[in-house]
């Protein structure tokens, strides 16, 4: 999974490329972790290009949606593939993080 | 096809790759998402907890039925049955999910069978995908 980051003082526009999984999932935790901080984020995650998502993957986005929610912030996750869409939707996930 | 992996910690990567390389899986790639997708989250749970604190294997086999592949993934480790844990409440909010729990929920939804078996001393789980009905 492909991580960059465009944050203009609280906004943070992010582009997700490629595969979330258990290989990975470490190295992606690393990678967000600047979203962890500061009041009031406001996150935009690109899924576009996201291939996969497992359950690890949802781990983590639970993990970026709490984080966000206990600093007043905002996160949307935008054009998700249908595949990795549906995965969101078994789990109820697609209740608990805003994607459009 | 059946391969015996051992030693298997850190090794999930390479088992899921080896399965999904299988000449018994489809072609049909929405299929092999959902197939990729629950070969994940069950070799994940064996690697992680079946062991406790040693390494072992695995003995993961696809077959190819008709219609459907078959995927078996057999361990050594204690036994445990991942189908007698209850769903996760998919209705709660985020501050009330648990992280975890969600892997054999997503196979039990995506899969059109999956079923559990102790036997000869080994956790057998097995999991059945049709091909023509996504």
């Amino acid at each position: 999974m492909d991580v960059k980051i465009n944050k203009v003082d609280n906004k943070f526009d992010v582009i997700l490329t490629g595969r979330l999984d258990t290989t990975n999932a470490d190295q992606f935790q690393k990678d967000i972790e600047i979203l962890m901080e500061g009041e009031n984020p406001d996150i935009t995650l690109d899924c576009k290009d996201m291939e996969y998502t497992s359950s690890q993957g949802l781990r983590m986005f639970l993990m970026l949606q709490k984080s966000v929610n206990a600093r007043g912030g905002k996160l949307v996750m935008k054009d998700m593939k249908p595949q990795v869409k549906e995965v969101f939707d078994i789990t109820g996930f697609s209740n608990i993080i805003k994607i459009i | 096809m059946e391969i015996r992996f051992d030693p298997i910690a850190n090794k999930s990567g390479e088992i899921i790759e080896a399965l999904m390389s299988s000449p018994d899986m489809p072609d049909d790639e929405g299929v092999l998402f959902k197939i990729r997708l629950c070969i994940e989250e069950a070799v994940e749970n064996i690697v992680h907890y079946a062991y406790s604190h040693e390494d072992g294997w695995i003995i993961a086999s696809t077959q190819r039925l008709g219609d459907k592949v078959v995927i078996s993934l057999r361990d050594a480790g204690i036994p445990f049955d991942p189908l007698a844990v209850p769903d996760p409440d998919i209705t709660l909010p985020a501050e009330a999910r648990q992280i975890g729990g969600l892997g054999i929920f997503l196979c039990k939804q995506m899969m059109d069978s999956v079923r559990y078996e102790y036997t000869d001393g080994c956790n057998v789980f097995t999991m059945e995908k049709k091909f023509n009905n996504d």
